[in-house]
C-alpha cells in the first residue's frame, strides 16, 4: 500500500513461498504445542494451502500444495513415510482451485469451501496412514481425531484465510491493472477480500 | 479455463512424484535412500524453529499460566513446604560436621541416578498423529540417535533423528513406540507402549500401556513402573520412571494382562528436557522413583531432623552411603 510492489509472477510465488513458510513454522511450533482439549490441533498448513486455491486457482494451489506438503514431510519432528502429505495437499490444492472457478461468490461460500477442503484433506491424510498401515492412524485414533481436528480446522480457517487474502492482496491488485487474463481471479479475489477484510 | 490440459499434467505428474516418494520412504524404512532430504530438513528449518520458539515461548508460557493457574499454585505451596525443610536440613548439616559430610556425598551421588545428561528445550512438535517432538540440542552437541530423554519426573522418550542443532524425540506416548519396562519392587517385566496422547478417551490420563510378559505376576493398582534398560543401554537407559498403574485390564481370554499407566511426566506441555548422553554404571533400579505418597515409610531414626527430606531416601541413604537418593523436585 505504501509501496505498490511490481506485479510480477515472481512476486508472486514469493509471497506464496512466504506464506508457506510462515505457517508451517507456526504449525510446529506455537500450534502443535497448544494444549487444546482432546489434544488435538488445527492443521493451519492444509487451511493455507486451501485460501492460496481458492484465491490463485487449481495451478498454483496444486503446485503450492505439493511443496508445501514436501516441506512438513521433511520439517524436523515430522515421523511419517515422507511425501504422505505432499500428496494430500497437491490434491486438495488441485480440487480448491477447480472448485473456485465455479464458485459463487456470495457471502459464505468461501468459507463453506474451506471447511470442505480441510474436512477432506484431514479425512484423506488419516487415510493414507490406514492405507500404509501406520500404527498411529489405527481405526480407534483416527475415528476419535479426525472430527476434532475438522472441527478446530474449521474454527481456524476464517483466520487463516483472512490474513492469506491479506497478504496476497497488494500483488493481485497490481496484476489486474495489466488487464491480461488474470483479472478474472483478480476479481473474484477481491470479492473474497473485501469480506475477508470485514471479519 | 482453469482446467487445461496442463494444469492436469502437471497434477498427473506432481501426484506420480508425491506416490513414488512414499512408495520409496515405506519400502527403505530406516535406510530410506530419501534420508537425505530429512537431513536437509532438520538443516533448514531447524534454525528457523530455535528462532521461533525463543520469539513465542513468553506467548506460550502466559498461556500456560493462565491453564495451569491451579495446579501452579499447589505446586507453590508444595515447594515451598521443601524449601522449608531443606533450609532445616541445611541447618542441621551445619551444625553436624558428619551429617554435612553425608549430605554432599548424597548431593554428588542424587544426579538422578548417575544419568549423564545434557539439558535440552523443546522447540516444536509433530503434526498429525505423530507423538513427536523437537529439541534444541543436535550433534554439534554431541547428542546420537538412540539416546534416551528424560525431564525431571521421568522418562520422556528417545531421540530418532538428529540434525546439526536439533533432534528429533519420539515420544513414549507415540504408538510405535515400545520399551521395556519393570515393576517396582519386583523383576517383574513387561512391555509399555504409548496409546497417543491425542484424541479423547483413548489417550486421556492414561497415554500409556503395560504389558506383563508373565501372565500369573502380581500386579495392583498403584504401582510403580521403571525403564528395564536395554541392551547396552540404547536407546532406553535403566530405571528411569515411567509412571503408576491406573487400572489392570480383566483378562478376557488373552495371554497377558495389560495395565494402563499414568505417566509421570506430562507429554503434553513438555518444555524443559535432558538427553542421557551417558548410562548410569549401576542399575539405579528403584532409586530414582519419587517417594511413595502414601506416608508407610515414615522416616523415624532418632537421628534425622524433625522433617525429612525424601522420606523414602533417607533412611536408605543413612545406612548405605552408596545407595542414590531421590533427587529433588
Amino acid at each position: 500500500m505504501l509501496n505498490p510492489p511490481e506485479a510480477s509472477p515472481a512476486g508472486r510465488i514469493a509471497v506464496t513461498a512466504v506464506v508457506i513458510a510462515v505457517t508451517l513454522i507456526l504449525q510446529v511450533s506455537v500450534a502443535n504445542r497448544l494444549p487444546l482439549p482432546g489434544g488435538v490441533q488445527p492443521d493451519l498448513v492444509l487451511l493455507a494451502v486451501v485460501a492460496l486455491a481458492l484465491v490463485a486457482g487449481s495451478m498454483t494451489g496444486m503446485v503450492a500444495g505439493f511443496l508445501a506438503g514436501l516441506a512438513a514431510d521433511i520439517v524436523p519432528p515430522a515421523d511419517h513415510t515422507l511425501g504422505r502429505y505432499a500428496l494430500v495437499y497437491c490434491l486438495i490444492g488441485f480440487l480448491c482451485g477447480a472448485a473456485s472457478a465455479e464458485m459463487d461468490r456470495q457471502s459464505v461460500v468461501p468459507f463453506f469451501a474451506v471447511a470442505a477442503g480441510a474436512t477432506a484433506g484431514t479425512v484423506l491424510y488419516a487415510a493414507t496412514g490406514m492405507i500404509l498401515g501406520d500404527p498411529r492412524a489405527e481405526w480407534a485414533t483416527v475415528s476419535s481425531m479426525v472430527p476434532l481436528q475438522v472441527l478446530y480446522d474449521v474454527l481456524a480457517s476464517p483466520f487463516v484465510v483472512w490474513a492469506v487474502l491479506r497478504v496476497t492482496r497488494r500483488y493481485e491488485r497490481g496484476e489486474r491493472s495489466r488487464g491480461d487474463r488474470l483479472a478474472v481471479p483478480a476479481a473474484r479475489y477481491r470479492a473474497m477480500s473485501g469480506r475477508g477484510g470485514n471479519l | 479455463m482453469k482446467d487445461t490440459r496442463r494444469t492436469r499434467m502437471v497434477l498427473g505428474g506432481l501426484l506420480v512424484v508425491a506416490l513414488m516418494m512414499i512408495t520409496v520412504d515405506y519400502r527403505g524404512g530406516a535406510n530410506s535412500p530419501l534420508r537425505g532430504l530429512r537431513d536437509f530438513g532438520a538443516t533448514v528449518f531447524g534454525p528457523v524453529e530455535r528462532v521461533s520458539a525463543s520469539i513465542v515461548r513468553p506467548v506460550g508460557n502466559t498461556l500456560g499460566a493462565i491453564t495451569d493457574a491451579p495446579g501452579e499454585r499447589r505446586r507453590a505451596d508444595q515447594l515451598e513446604r521443601q524449601n522449608q525443610r531443606l533450609r532445616e536440613q541445611l541447618r542441621s548439616a551445619h551444625l553436624d560436621k558428619d551429617r554435612s559430610a553425608q549430605l554432599e556425598r548424597l548431593l554428588g551421588t542424587a544426579g538422578m541416578g548417575g544419568y549423564k545428561v545434557h539439558a535440552a528445550q523443546v522447540i516444536s512438535a509433530g503434526q498429525g498423529f505423530e507423538d513427536t517432538v523437537t529439541i534444541d540440542v543436535g550433534s554439534s552437541s554431541g547428542i546420537k540417535p538412540d539416546m534416551t530423554v528424560m525431564s525431571a519426573d521421568g522418562l520422556v522418550g528417545r531421540v530418532t533423528r538428529v540434525g546439526p542443532a536439533t533432534s528429533t524425540v519420539l515420544l513414549a506416548t507415540d504408538q510405535t513406540s515400545s520399551i521395556g519396562s519393570r515393576l517396582e519392587d519386583s523383576k517383574e517385566i513387561g512391555i509399555t507402549q504409548g496409546r497417543g496422547r491425542r484424541g479423547i478417551g483413548r489417550g486421556g490420563d492414561t497415554p500409556l500401556r503395560f504389558q506383563l510378559l508373565d501372565a500369573a505376576a502380581p500386579i495392583h493398582v498403584g504401582q510403580r513402573i521403571v525403564t528395564l534398560g536395554s541392551q547396552g543401554q540404547r536407546p532406553y537407559v535403566p530405571g528411569l520412571p515411567i509412571g503408576v498403574v491406573e487400572r489392570i485390564e480383566k483378562p478376557t481370554g488373552g495371554l497377558t494382562r495389560t495395565a494402563y499407566i499414568r505417566p509421570f511426566v506430562r507429554f503434553t506441555s513438555l518444555d524443559v528436557v535432558a538427553v542421557v548422553v551417558a548410562p548410569p554404571k549401576t542399575d539405579p533400579r528403584d532409586a530414582v522413583l519419587p517417594p511413595k505418597p502414601s506416608p508407610t515409610a515414615t522416616p523415624s531414626p532418632s537421628t534425622s531432623p524433625k522433617a525429612s527430606g525424601s522420606p523414602k531416601a533417607r533412611p536408605r541413604g543413612s545406612k548405605s552411603p552408596t545407595t542414590n537418593p531421590t533427587p529433588g523436585e
